[in-house]
Parts: C-alpha cells; structure tokens; sequence
C-alpha cells in the first residue's frame, strides 16, 4: 500500500463524520496495513519494531503492535515517508530545565490532520453544526507555527467561525485568523507568543459577544483559563457570555501554576464567563497524535442543570472511530483489567505519515464510550524523569 | 534520607487527631521532656534503644516478626528487602553503633548528662531542644526511627510524622520502647496523617522547639513558610546520587565491580537519598564501559531473583516506558545501548555517551555515561552542587585522594566505596553535618577571673 493509496481511503473514512461506529474488523484491517507501511516507510520506527521482536507481517490484532513512547519523538523525525516532503513540524512544549530536546512531528499531509479534526471537533463543540465565533486564549497559528493546538484551532476559526461552514476537507489556504470579520468576526487569538494574555483585545471581545447576544465558543488550556481566572477575580471583569456559549478547556497546566482541581476550575469558570459546567468540554490531545479525544457533555445535549462536582464526577473522553485506545500494564504492558487504571496507549489512523501507535504517558481506566484520566494518587506526586528534574529545580508550588 | 516518590503503599488505617489534641499532646511531651527524660542519663537511653534493636534483629521476637509481616507491602518493596533494611536498620541502632556515634560526635559524650571540663578552660554542656517535630519523607523505611533515635540520644521529646511508606517502623519501635522503658517512651510520640503538611503540620511546626524535615524542595519550601522565625530547622533535601568507576575497577575485578553498583542502585529500589541515578565509567580500563553496562544489566538481572523490586507505581511506571522507547530509538541511530528488564521487572540501564548527570526515574534505572577520565565527571556535577551527598566510588587507585579534594570542594558530603553505599553508618556527617551536633544548643560556662 502507498502513501497516496492510504491516504484517499483514510479521508473517506474521516469524511462520514464521528457517528457512525466502524466495525472492530475494519478498523483492524486498516490498522494493520498502516502499522506494516509505516514500518516499511519510516526506518526509525521499523528499528524499534524489530527491537521489540515484532514481525510486522506477523501482526494480525492491532493490539498486537509495538506501541511508540512519546518520547521517542525527541529522539529521531519519525516521517513515514520521504522527509523532504514534510509539510509542518509540530513541536512539543520545552522542559523546564531546557536540557531535553522538545518533540517533534513531522506532519507529511495537513490534509489529514484537517480531516481528522474538523467532524470531532464540530461534533463535540458545535453539535447544533455552527457557525460560531470563537475566541481562543492561545497564541495564533501564525504566532505559534508550531503549536498543533493552536493549528487546530485555527482551522476550527477558518471553517467554523461566523464567516459560515466551509468544507472540513478543503484543504485550502486559510484566511487570516482573528481578523475582524463581523462584531466579533470569525474569533481570534488572545495569547501572544511568549505566553502571556492579551487582556485588553479580549476583554473587548468577550464585551462584543455580550453586547452581541450571540453564543460563543471559548477554546483554551486549562494554565491560560487558570491565568485569566486570576486577572478578571482581581480586575471584576466577570462576565455572563450569551446563552449556548460554551468552553473547550485543554490540559497542561501540570506543574506550571498552582494546582487547582477540575471541579475549582470549572467553578471559576462558571463565575468568570457565565458558562456552566455541563457546557464546558475538556479536550485531550497531543502534538504526537493528529485526533483529539473530546468529553461527550455537549455532544450528548446536557441541560445546564445539576450540580458543579456532578457535573465533572463520571465524565470521560472518547475517540473518534479512526483511533483506538488501550489501557496497559505499566511494566508488562499486557492490557489491563476493565476499570483498572494503567498507561493510555492510542492507535490513531490519522497519524498515516509518522507513528501510529503512540504510547503516552498519561494514566487511565477504560469506562463504557472511552476511558478517564486517573489523577495522581492520594499524597503521590507525579514524578517522571522529567518531572523529578522539575521538582529538583524547583518549580513554583503550594508544597505538599 | 530524602528522595523522590512515594511509594504504592497499602491502604492506612490511622487515627486522625484534631488539632486541639495535637497541641495537648505537644504540651504533654514537653513537660515529659522537662521533667524526666532530661534526668535520664544518656547511657540509659542507649541501653533502651539497643533493647528495642535486638529485639528487631532477632527471629523469635514478636516484634520483629509484627513488623516484617507489614513492612513490605506498606512500603511498596519486596519482602526480602524489607527484611535487609530492617536488619541493617535495627544493627545501627544497637548499643555498639550508637556508642561509636557519641564518642564521633561528642569527645565526651557525657556532657550530654551535665557541664563537664571544656578543653579551654570552663565548662560546657550538650542538650538537645525539648520538643522535636520530626517530619518523615516515607521513601525509605527505618529514616524516621533513626531520626528518633537521634533526638532522644540528646534529651529531645519526639512528634514524629513519617511518610507514608516508613509507619511501620516507627510504631513498632515505640511499642517496643514502651516495654522496655515507659519512662522514656513519654517523650516519643509517633502520628500520621496524609500527605506531608496540612492543618496538623502547621501546629506541630508552630509548637515544636525544632523541626527536622525529610522531603523534597517543595516540602522543604513549604515548612519553611511556615516556620516561625526563632525556630531552626534541619531539612534533609532530594539528593542525586552518583556513581565513579576508575579504570582499576574495570579489570578483572569488573564483574565484581558492576555487582556492587548494581546493589548500591537496587537498594531501597533506588529511593535512597545515596542511591545512585548516573554512573561515571571511565575509558582505557581492560573493560570498556559500554561492556561494562552489559555486566551492570546482569547484575541487576541477577539481584531480580536475590533482592528482587516492589510492585512498580503507576506513575514510576509510565516513566520508565518512556524512557525505555527513548532510549531505544537512541540505540537504533547509534547513540547508545540499553538494557532492561522488559515485563519482567523495571531495571534499565541506558548506556549513553555524551549523557548528562540528570535524575533517573528510579525504581533500579540507571544511566552509564563514559567518560575519558573521571575528571570529566566531577566536572559535569558542577552544575548540580546543592543536590550532590553521596559519591560512590570504585577503582579510582592513587587518585582517591586527589578526587576526593576535587569532590569536597564542589560540596560532596560522602564517598564511598559502591557496596557501602546504601548503608552510611549511624556517624556519617549527614548531608555535610553532624547527625546529633545538629540537634544540640551547648551552654558554656567561663571560669572566673
């Protein structure tokens, strides 16, 4: 199977959208004719395979394929594919000691990166199908080439914003993002390069979607949401966002500002921007992987009633049908038990022109729809190589 | 000794006492302090300990056999391990050791008891502070109850909280002392809450005379924040252990050498403040390094079966897969070898040149960086001073004088031979101090005219 072969028939399948399930035959059938290209394509990966004693031609479950630690991608380009035809290299964000090299994936084919999150992210974030504005605190696509977040939002803006619906296929140049294109426009960019909130710019947006009455999306990480909670207790800029507006929250705030719990978050939230819990939506993604796994709340119509903690208590987040997710012993890597927490290990369709199977290092259990992220342990600290070095520099914390 | 994770330990069952009691509790161990425990001569003290420590060491005793059934599993380690901490645990704090550790710490160890001749004239006397509020890191079971032991050598009453992987110990050794010396066990309490700090910690830290705290810079930090200005503290901080291969090792004696390093990682599953996270292996030797690193890897597989690893936690786990991946792909574009235990069991060795000294992710992982000479070495911990403690050493021949200059000067506290690692004795200047002239005020009397 070629690279072009692969590719028109991963885009159709990405194409009927999230809904419908695809048969586990199916998807094992196409996983394994990605792992086994891959392997032949990218040389790297093919030498950790064989490492790990696998025969690719001998693999028949796609549960059987070596899965790829995330770190890996420090170590070597992973392109499945000739590198030269790369189109974007995506960049994890750096340690805070600066001695490890940052991640890279190499994206051959924007194409499918679009394919995969444009039906996911509409299906969770926009069910009622939009346009919507949407106001991202990230910096910009063009602030931050590298960011596949902030890529990813940036062609939710181009297709979904108030400008009206493209095609999520399209693989067209996009229209400069955060311009004005109506009161508000289409969204934009309220993080500037080196991280910090362009506080006026988004006052005066989130001011125009009051004045405007219309419903908005506010996309952002949970350390910028954290960041902005601070600003706006201090400064009263409190404000009730239009009915129907709702919140993409993302992680990654771990370690870089004082801990504050889902249900403290979401809470703030709610008082900050008037959205309540059930509409906020927690994404989970990764530079390594080109599909997004989204909470179901808004997808599934929540109502708006019910209590904070219920609200986030039992939530989990789900795939789209391309990927699929297995829960791992942490030193044997055999699947663990239904329930029991262990590693998340994807195997993401998307992923065609680099790795497919990615092993993170994120802790889960399986759930019924996809699996939930597992905090630390009461009294344990999450503490990785590289975490243990952070807490060896020091980094800010409320101690123990 | 403090270090870095916690360990997955079983669920605990403990009493939660409010903070009204705390403080009555405090008061209580003062007056018993005042009282009578500064009225006990501190060779009785000695006496009761090693009372307790024989009874830990021997096979037929109640309390040793109550405290091995839950030391394991409490601790997150295998059972033969519990079993050679205890051992090597309860031998320091028999009468011998702790004889040795007075007459190192103190000429004369009885000034401890009341004024006694200085050597310029006068007189001087030792005390420990009345209460002490000893705060336990958990990784390392037994740390606490040598902390304990260390405050009542010098008349100290003891609040003791240990981490949560090291509350057997101290419960079992202060039942012990209870029978063996109620009078003495007044000053001792020992109590538990989760996680380190917390509405009890802020009492005990605002009640005691002085605080000694295990843990990492966050813990530390947060003690300090809330310490009150005119009571002193002794934190023992995260340290990174280090390893020094000299040439001479690496002949014949290479076998032996990579047992003894192996060892010195393994113990503790490497929690240890002294546990070595990088070793330094020196180029030229009759082995070279990167075999050296294979023979290390069957040490480790070897010690699977003699002192084999606890259950590995969650979190140590999804480390070490990363690590591993890495360091594969790093095999595979020739920029090093590993070795590991696969499904097995944890331990990794990732053989890396050009590797910097860095933390590992513990649980017997390892990194081995070759270097030209070991100068090279010593000049790449420059950048980590305030975390070197432990230095272990093996072959370094004439040059042990010379290195260990160059050590004490970049702040190293300990170097030792690999197999010695693990076991530091009760007298080893801890973190650079002494382990009882910290806790002690002296009060000089001058003679007249």
């Amino acid at each position: 199977m070629s690279f072009p072969e692969l590719r028109e028939e991963l885009l159709a399948l990405f194409a009927r959208g999230v809904a419908e399930p695809l048969p586990e035959v199916v998807f094992n059938g196409l996983a394994l004719r990605v792992f086994r290209f891959q392997c032949r394509e990218n040389a790297p990966y093919r030498g950790f395979v064989a490492r790990r004693g696998t025969d690719p031609d001998a693999v028949a479950r796609w549960q059987d394929i070596p899965f790829l630690p995330t770190r890996a991608f420090k170590a070597a380009p992973l392109v499945s594919g000739d590198p030269a035809a790369v189109q974007r290299v995506f960049r994890t964000s750096g340690t805070t000691g600066g001695r490890e090299a940052r991640g890279e994936h190499h994206v051959l084919d924007l194409a499918l990166y679009q394919a995969s999150l444009l039906p996911n992210l509409q299906a969770h974030l926009l069910p009622e199908g939009g346009p919507m504005p949407i106001l991202c605190l990230l910096p910009s696509p063009e602030e931050a080439p590298d960011s596949s977040l902030s890529f990813m939002m940036g062609e939710a803006v181009r297709v979904f914003g108030v400008e009206g619906l493209g095609d999520p296929t399209e693989n067209g140049s996009a229209p400069p993002v955060g311009e004005p294109q109506g009161p508000l426009g289409g969204g934009g960019f309220f993080v500037d390069s080196n991280g910090g909130i362009q506080v006026r710019p988004f006052r005066e947006a989130l001011g125009g979607a009051v004045a405007g009455r219309e419903a908005v999306l506010l996309a952002g990480t949970a350390f910028a949401f954290v960041q902005w909670l601070e600003l706006a207790g201090k400064g009263g800029w409190e404000v009730s966002l239009p009915e129907g507006s709702r919140i993409m929250e993302t992680g990654g705030y771990k370690g870089r500002t004082r801990a504050l719990t889902r249900e403290d978050l979401y809470r703030g939230l709610g008082e900050a921007f008037g959205v309540p819990a059930q509409r906020i939506v927690s994404e989970y993604g990764m530079t390594e992987l080109l599909s997004q796994f989204y909470e179901p709340n808004l997808a599934e119509g929540a109502d708006g009633s019910g209590q904070w903690a219920e609200a986030v208590a039992g939530r989990f987040h789900g795939g789209p049908p391309w990927v699929r997710t297995r829960i791992l012993d942490p030193l044997t890597l055999g699947e663990m038990p239904e329930g029991e927490p262990g590693l998340l290990a994807h195997m993401d369709l998307a992923n065609l022109g680099s790795v497919s199977g990615i092993l993170t290092e994120d802790l889960g259990r399986r759930v019924p729809g996809g699996f939930q992220l597992v905090g630390r342990r009461e009294g344990a600290e999450p503490r990785g190589c590289s975490l243990a070095m952070e807490d060896f520099l020091g980094p800010p914390g409320e101690g123990p | 000794m403090a270090t870095l994770q916690e360990p997955p330990a079983r669920p605990l069952e403990h009493p939660v006492l409010g903070e009204e009691r705390i403080r009555e509790l405090m008061t209580f161990l003062r007056r018993a302090r005042d009282e009578r425990l500064v009225e006990v001569p501190v060779a009785r003290v000695v006496g009761a300990v090693d009372k307790v420590a024989r009874r830990l060491l021997d096979s037929g005793d109640p309390l040793r056999r109550a405290a091995l059934g839950e030391l394991g599993p409490q601790a997150g380690l295998s059972d033969a391990m519990a079993e050679i901490i205890l051992d090597r645990m309860a031998f320091d704090w028999t009468k011998e050791r702790l004889l040795r550790l007075l007459e190192s710490e103190f000429p004369d160890p009885l000034v401890l008891d009341g004024f006694r001749r200085g050597a310029m004239g006068g007189s001087l006397r030792a005390l420990g502070f009345p209460l002490t509020f000893h705060l336990g890191a958990g990784t390392v079971p037994g740390v606490s109850v040598t902390s304990l032991v260390r405050a009542l050598l010098v008349k100290s009453s003891v609040l003791l909280k240990p981490g949560r992987g090291d509350v057997v110990l101290p419960v079992v050794f202060a039942r012990g002392l209870e029978e063996e010396d109620p009078v003495l066990s007044e000053s001792v309490a020992v109590l538990y809450w989760p996680g380190a700090g917390g509405a009890p910690g802020e009492v005990a830290l605002r009640g005691a005379d002085l605080v000694v705290a295990y843990g990492g810079d966050d813990t530390v930090r947060w003690v300090r924040q809330r310490l009150p200005a005119a009571t002193p503290l002794r934190a023992y901080r995260h340290r990174l252990g280090v390893g020094l291969l000299g040439r001479a090792a690496l002949g014949g004696e290479a076998g032996s050498s990579a047992a003894a390093a192996a060892r010195a990682v393994a113990v503790f599953d490497q929690r240890g403040c002294v546990s070595p996270h990088v070793l330094f292996v020196e180029e030229g030797g009759e082995t070279d390094p990167v075999r050296w690193a294979a023979l290390l890897a069957r040490a480790f597989r070897d010690l699977e079966v003699s002192l084999p690893s606890g259950p590995l936690p969650p979190e140590q786990g999804a480390a070490l897969q990363q690590l591993r991946g890495w360091a594969e792909m790093e095999e595979g574009a020739g920029r090093g070898v590993v070795h590991h235990g696969g499904g097995e069991a944890p331990w990794t060795v990732v053989f890396q040149p050009h590797g910097e000294l860095e933390p590992t992710c513990l649980a017997r992982t390892v990194r081995v960086i070759p270097v030209g000479d070991l100068h090279e070495a010593v000049a790449a911990m420059e950048g980590w001073r305030p975390y070197l403690q432990t230095v272990g050493v093996a072959g370094l021949g004439e040059r042990e004088e010379e290195l260990a200059e160059s050590l004490a000067r970049l702040g190293v506290s300990r170097m030792a031979p690999l197999d010695a690692v693990p076991w530091p004795p009760p007298w080893w200047h801890h973190d650079g101090d002494g382990p009882l002239r910290a806790l002690v005020r002296w009060t000089d009397v001058e003679p007249e005219g």
